[in-house]
């Protein structure tokens, strides 16, 4: 109860911290914010590549598709008969239509997909050696064999993962700086009252607390402002972008690839609020003469 | 309750306190006097531990104050109840909340904060000024302010440096009358004071420092003729 009320106590000297920081305020969220959206973004990036690129990486699959004057049937029994396929799976335009009608809301075009051929390869190092002689067959416009594909994506996953590195410790100090500052103002504009408490005799821990609560704060804001903002680019850019685009994409994405923003909003509330609660306590701590 | 060992204390090498040796036992009342520059708010400050002695020790009901670490240092003071010339109120609180606010920083709940702190405005007569913000009241009325907040965690012992310096005579006397009826309820009291009036009117213990030394320590003594005749 005790701890509760002392809780309590010091929320409300936070806020009152808060109300004293005026403008400031608004430049250290807005800067922590911008901050957190660059680093979610990275982050969602990195992440989803590394989605893709495992996916493709474990497929041994070579996917033809079907020029559509030949007759599926007929042309997986020519290549099953080939040394190093294991397995040909045919699936029809008819299927992947209906399939990707059901994941997603498709506009109501005429059916874009060709048939398709799943060969799946025997070892994985004959891959790229049956996709290029599948190529050749006069039956198949295209083929895609993803492994070639990851190890694409791997090279820009690693060039963005180094950029997201910098990027975030950059950021990272330009938000401590920020924080720091405006709860050394706050410090200073406080700074009698500080030291009276301190003659009171009232505990560091009570007068150290609210800078640090008032950083976490900020942390805690911004992050919810940034995840708005990548939401809403999530929800009016990158999805209706995907619908529209999903015949051409959606060939070349592996199933079950995952694009989910949870694990990103998690990492950017935590990142959010270490840095601020990190950047009130450096500060109080440097600043506070108790 | 207050004790003094051999204490010194030099600032960048000028002396402001010289082998003071002191002791002021518990309920006791005390002036400490002595003309401006003495070193009567050094003596203060070593006790409440805004400073630390140069040499000596300082003790506070057998606490040496040397050994305490800076996270003892809230709870020292805790004990000590300081009243200052120029009150140090919160000027964003009420009377009430500043008397409150200790309490509150430690967890009291509110049923036992309104007691003690109503019980504590009671003592300073300023039940009627609860609700006023430190700039709506005068001087005396703020000072008592301070004094409730001192006493309102029942310190054992109060510490006071010129707790009448920017107040008129008459609030002055009121001011060290009421210390003094604080101090019969077996609080050690110790006040620095320039003023000759007071200290001639209480007939109490007087301390007189000079230049950094203690001069005189007399029961019911007066403020010393020679000092009056210098300031
Ligand atoms: N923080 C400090 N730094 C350097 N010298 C100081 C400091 N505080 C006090 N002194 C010096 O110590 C001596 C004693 O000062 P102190 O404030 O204790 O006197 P005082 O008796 O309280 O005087 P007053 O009646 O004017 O308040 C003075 O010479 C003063 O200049
Ligand atoms: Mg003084």
């Amino acid at each position: 109860m005790r701890i509760l009320r002392i809780f309590y106590r010091v929320i409300i000297e936070t806020i009152l911290g808060v109300k004293h920081s005026g403008w400031s305020n608004w430049l250290v969220i807005s800067i922590l914010a911008i901050s957190l959206t660059i680093f979610g973004s990275i982050l969602q990036l990195t992440m989803t590549l590394k989605n893709v690129v495992n996916s493709f990486g474990s497929q041994m699959i070579v996917s033809a598709y079907l020029s559509d004057s030949y007759e599926p049937k007929v042309v997986a029994k020519d290549v099953s008969q080939y040394p190093e396929v294991k397995m040909v799976e045919v699936i029809t335009k008819d299927i992947s239509w209906q399939e990707m009608k059901k994941s997603l809301n498709v506009a109501a075009i005429k059916n874009p997909l060709p048939n398709t051929l799943h060969v799946t390869a025997k070892e994985p190092d004959q891959v790229t050696e049956l996709a290029q002689k599948l190529e050749l067959l006069p039956s198949v416009e295209a083929v895609k064999y993803p492994m070639m594909v990851a190890k694409r994506i791997n090279e820009v996953r690693h060039f963005f993962e180094i950029a997201g590195v910098f990027v975030t410790a950059a950021l990272t100090t330009a938000t401590l700086t920020v924080i720091g500052n405006t709860i050394h103002l706050v410090i200073q504009a406080r700074q009698r009252e500080i030291q009276i408490l301190s003659l009171m005799g009232v505990g560091h821990f009570y007068i150290k607390c609210p800078f640090v609560l008032q950083g976490a704060l900020y942390g805690l804001l911004s992050a919810v402002l940034a995840m708005l903002v990548l939401f809403c680019v999530h929800m009016y850019a990158i999805q209706p972008y995907l619908t529209t685009n999903m015949a051409n994409i959606l060939p070349a994405l592996p199933k079950g690839v995952g694009y989910s923003l949870v694990e990103t909003f998690l990492v950017m509330v935590i990142l959010g609020v270490a840095v601020g609660a990190g950047g009130g306590a450096w500060t109080s701590g440097k600043y506070l003469k108790i | 309750m207050i004790r003094l060992q051999n204490v010194s204390k030099t600032y960048g090498g000028r002396p402001a306190l010289k082998d003071i040796n002191l002791h002021v036992a518990l309920g006791e009342f005390a002036f400490l006097v002595g003309p401006s520059g003495a070193g009567k708010s050094t003596l203060m400050r070593l006790l409440y531990r805004e400073e630390m002695p140069t040499a000596g020790n300082v003790f506070i009901g057998g606490v040496n104050l040397n050994k305490l670490g800076s996270r003892q240092i809230p709870l020292l003071r805790r004990r000590l109840g300081i009243v200052f010339q120029d009150y140090k109120l919160l000027p964003r609180q009420t009377a009430y909340d500043n008397v409150a606010y200790i309490l509150r920083a430690l967890g009291v709940d509110e049923k036992d904060v309104r007691k003690r702190v109503t019980s504590a405005l009671n003592v300073v007569n300023l039940e009627d000024k609860a609700s006023a913000y430190p700039d709506e009241l005068s001087g005396g009325e703020q000072q008592r302010v301070g004094i409730a907040r001192a006493i309102v965690n029942g310190p054992p012992v109060l510490l006071a440096d010129e707790p009448t310096g920017n107040l008129d005579p008459a609030t002055s006397l009121e001011i060290v009358q009421l210390l003094a009826r604080i101090s019969e309820r077996g609080t050690t009291v110790l006040i620095s004071t320039h003023d000759h009036t007071i200290v001639n009117t209480m007939r109490r213990r007087v301390i007189s420092l000079k230049q950094g030394e203690i001069i005189t320590d007399v029961d019911s003594g007066m403020y010393e003729v020679e000092m009056s005749v210098e300031s």
